[in-house]
């Protein structure tokens, strides 16, 4: 961690600009577009094979999470429509601990299956829709969850998983421009563009440090008959009673950071907050796109169905097969053996 | 290693020769570096049997190939039915590089065979695509040889749904060499358009019945529509060929024509030009190496499965064929999975109309509309 803020230290534009206020220093704001951790997406993401031009995908996916009594992920499917646009051949690798993968209804063409990765080949005539259904490896797919689910008895506790701790740097800095950055940044995401990079004019040295990052999360559904609309973000939220589960999850945007006034404080304060604004942003894409999109700079839509469920009954243990004796049987058995000891030691004892 | 071509050298020379000369030239190739597995650098091998388009002796040649410790067959899919098994006992990949029969392929139960050539099941789905909106009443002529067999399974399966497109449908003699009689019938039923999927002399024979009695129908093939042999026989009424329409797997990919034109320079400097026997504007025809390409490319496929299986047996390198991509020599992706054994997917099925001895791709089809003209003559 502290060598990634090094890094981002070392990487700052230090160039002097006309416009800003005299010995402040620009510096680029951590990217709302770097992911924090390598997954998710899933399996290092998606690629799309490069033949001169690029297909424009917007990617939506359904995470189904199969939960067991204690709210452990027991199977984990996701669905992902893939909304292809742009005249031309594509083939796309996804990246998954993939088991088995189907075409869901809708689909325009069959999804293949690797040991890593799902595969699509084919030529779009303008516009096609891919619609995968993945059956995923528990093991390897529920780390990368939003939300775990523990179910003791009477109550049901939802932890925020989202978290990470990442570096970023500190600095005395000039507020107008922080100011005008995170109005663009709440602009664009309102829109559901694309959020860019920006940066912030510095007035003393920047040094290390670090951020724990969380992205909120929606949370909608039933526990048991009580109803839940809510954000869970880096506390945990208790919720007393049980019953089946019935929950949607889906990362949030960082409302608060974005909108919260900003009034009277500091330029070091809104450099951390436009920081964290932009690291959130980045950590909500990942979990806004559990299986990669192809297209890089495509929209990306995931939502997260939790459900109790039963684990499947392990197949009927076999007997196997062991024919009875009855117990003349056994008694004749041990008479032959006992015979055939004592004719050995008569032989040894003569020999 | 070894790599047998099984491939029907006597009876079908020009496709026996091209399957051959694509699968040599990826060896040689792949041979220029090497295959390095456990510390041993390996080279490819390439053998040749003649299946003469006998199933008995495909079989026959597969046991030999097996005995060979082939660590992988090419084959132009006669006789598959059966020879695969023989395969599948030792493990040996099979690369069918000609044959479209939906059967021939099952990950399932045939988890050693693989295809890289359009599929019947596509081109069938493609043509019906392709002419129903078109209000043509199709006549669908199939020969009885196993690859018309085949189409006509394809084509009822494809047309299913729109029998109000079929005027007629029937089966055509292969060995005939007058077909006026079936075209007559065809006519009477008040078909617009030919579909004929049958071997070349079929559709010559088709062409030579319909044209000499002056009855100018639009005519649809599969791919073999593009065989030299065709154009040969009708070298005497260039304009008779002058229409026809063949559904067949696309030569180039989106980066246009340049991964294509550079496989085509170096089969030629390699082997040679394939002349077709006939002129365009007083050039010569030469024949574009399409099954040469599949081939080829099956080749290549098999040595990057070889390189990440990291092993010369078999069996491990079938199961890594379904974990690998290559570069097809047109600029594609070729890839197989566990789920699809097909190297050409059924989207990359395009059409192309003769005139004056050569084909273009058509303008009416959203793919062939963005295809290139390959240059076929010398």
């Amino acid at each position: 961690m502290r060598r990634i803020a090094l890094a981002m230290l070392a990487g700052l534009t230090v160039a002097a600009s006309a416009h800003a206020a005299p010995r402040a220093n620009y510096v680029s704001l951590p990217s709302p577009l770097a992911p924090l951790s390598a997954s998710p997406p899933l399996s290092g993401g998606a690629t799309a094979a490069a033949e001169g031009f690029r297909h424009r995908i917007a990617a939506k996916t359904r995470v189904d999470v199969a939960l067991d009594r204690t709210g452990a992920p027991f199977a984990v499917t996701a669905t992902q429509r893939l909304d292809v646009r742009v005249l031309g051949d594509y083939f796309f690798t996804i990246g998954a601990p993939v088991l088995d993968v189907q075409a869901a209804p809708g689909s325009a063409s069959s999804p293949g299956l690797r040991s890593a990765s799902i595969l699509w080949a084919g030529f779009n005539p303008g516009r096609r829709t891919l619609i995968a259904r993945a059956t995923l490896a528990p093991a390897a797919s529920a780390p990368s969850l939003p939300l775990r689910i523990e179910v003791t008895r009477g109550r049901v506790k939802l932890v925020n998983t989202t978290g990470v701790t990442t570096g970023s740097y500190t600095a005395d800095a000039l507020v107008p421009p922080l100011l005008r950055y995170l109005a663009e940044l709440q602009r664009q995401v309102a829109r559901g563009e694309t959020p860019t990079s920006g940066g912030a004019y510095v007035t003393s040295k920047p040094t290390s440090t670090t951020l724990r990052i969380v992205v909120p999360l929606r949370v909608t559904g039933t526990v048991g008959t009580r109803t839940v609309n809510t954000v869970v973000d880096g506390n945990a939220l208790i919720l007393r009673g049980g019953g089946p589960i019935r929950l949607t999850v889906t990362a949030a945007v960082p409302q608060q950071l974005l909108s919260d006034p900003a009034a009277g404080q500091s330029g070091r304060r809104l450099l951390e907050r436009a920081s964290r604004a932009t690291l959130t942003l980045a950590r909500m894409r990942q979990y806004q796109t559990f299986l990669g999109n192809p297209d890089p700079t495509g929209a990306n839509e995931t939502t997260y169905a939790y459900r109790s469920a039963s684990r499947p009954a392990p197949p009927a243990a076999t007997i196997p097969y062991s024919p009875q004796r009855d117990w003349t049987t056994t008694i004749a058995v041990v008479i032959g053996l006992l015979a055939a000891a004592a004719g050995a030691a008569a032989l040894w004892a003569r020999s | 290693m070894t790599i047998v071509v099984n491939a029907p050298f006597s009876r079908s020379p020009y496709l026996g020769r091209t399957i051959e000369n694509g699968a040599r030239l990826a060896a040689s190739e792949v041979n220029a570096g090497g295959i390095p597995i456990a510390g041993t650098t390996y080279d490819l091998r390439v053998v040749t049997m003649d299946t003469a388009l006998s199933p008995a002796r495909a079989v026959v040649n597969m046991r030999r190939a097996v005995a060979k410790h082939a660590v992988a067959v090419v084959d132009e899919g006669t006789g598959i039915d059966a020879s695969w098994r023989v395969a599948r006992s030792a493990g040996v990949p099979v690369g069918v590089v000609f044959e479209g029969g939906r059967e021939i392929i099952d990950p399932e139960t045939r988890p050693n065979v693989f295809r890289i050539a359009p599929t019947d099941h596509g081109v069938a789905f493609r043509l019906a695509e392709y002419l129903v909106p078109k209000r043509l009443r199709l006549a669908l002529l199939h020969d009885d040889s196993d690859y018309g067999a085949a189409g006509e399974q394809a084509l009822t399966s494809a047309f299913s749904q729109n029998r109000s497109s079929v005027a007629i449908d029937e089966t055509l003699p292969s060995d005939a060499l007058d077909l006026g009689p079936q075209v007559l019938r065809a006519r009477r039923a008040h078909a617009t358009g030919l579909l004929v999927w049958g071997r070349p002399a079929t559709i010559a024979a088709v062409l030579t019945a319909a044209r000499s009695s002056g009855w100018n129908v639009p005519v649809f093939t599969p791919p073999a529509g593009s065989d030299p042999f065709i154009r040969q026989q009708l070298a005497d009424h260039p304009q008779w060929v002058d229409g026809v329409t063949f559904a067949g797997g696309r030569l180039t990919a989106e980066v246009g024509t340049g991964p294509y034109l550079g496989f085509e320079h170096k089969y030629e400097s390699s082997f040679g030009v394939d002349r077709v026997g006939v002129e365009s504007g007083g050039r010569p025809v030469i024949a574009p190496p399409e099954s040469a390409m599949y081939a080829y490319d099956f080749v290549n496929l098999l040595a990057a499965a070889l390189l990440k299986a990291g092993s010369t047996e078999p069996a491990k390198v079938t199961a890594t064929l379904n974990e690998v991509t290559t570069e097809g020599a047109n600029g594609d992706q070729r890839a197989f999975n566990r789920h699809n054994h097909e190297g050409v997917v059924d989207d990359d099925i395009y059409f192309a109309r003769f005139q004056d001895m050569i084909y273009a791709p058509v303008k009416d089809d959203p793919l062939s509309a963005t295809l290139p003209t390959l240059p076929q003559t010398q």
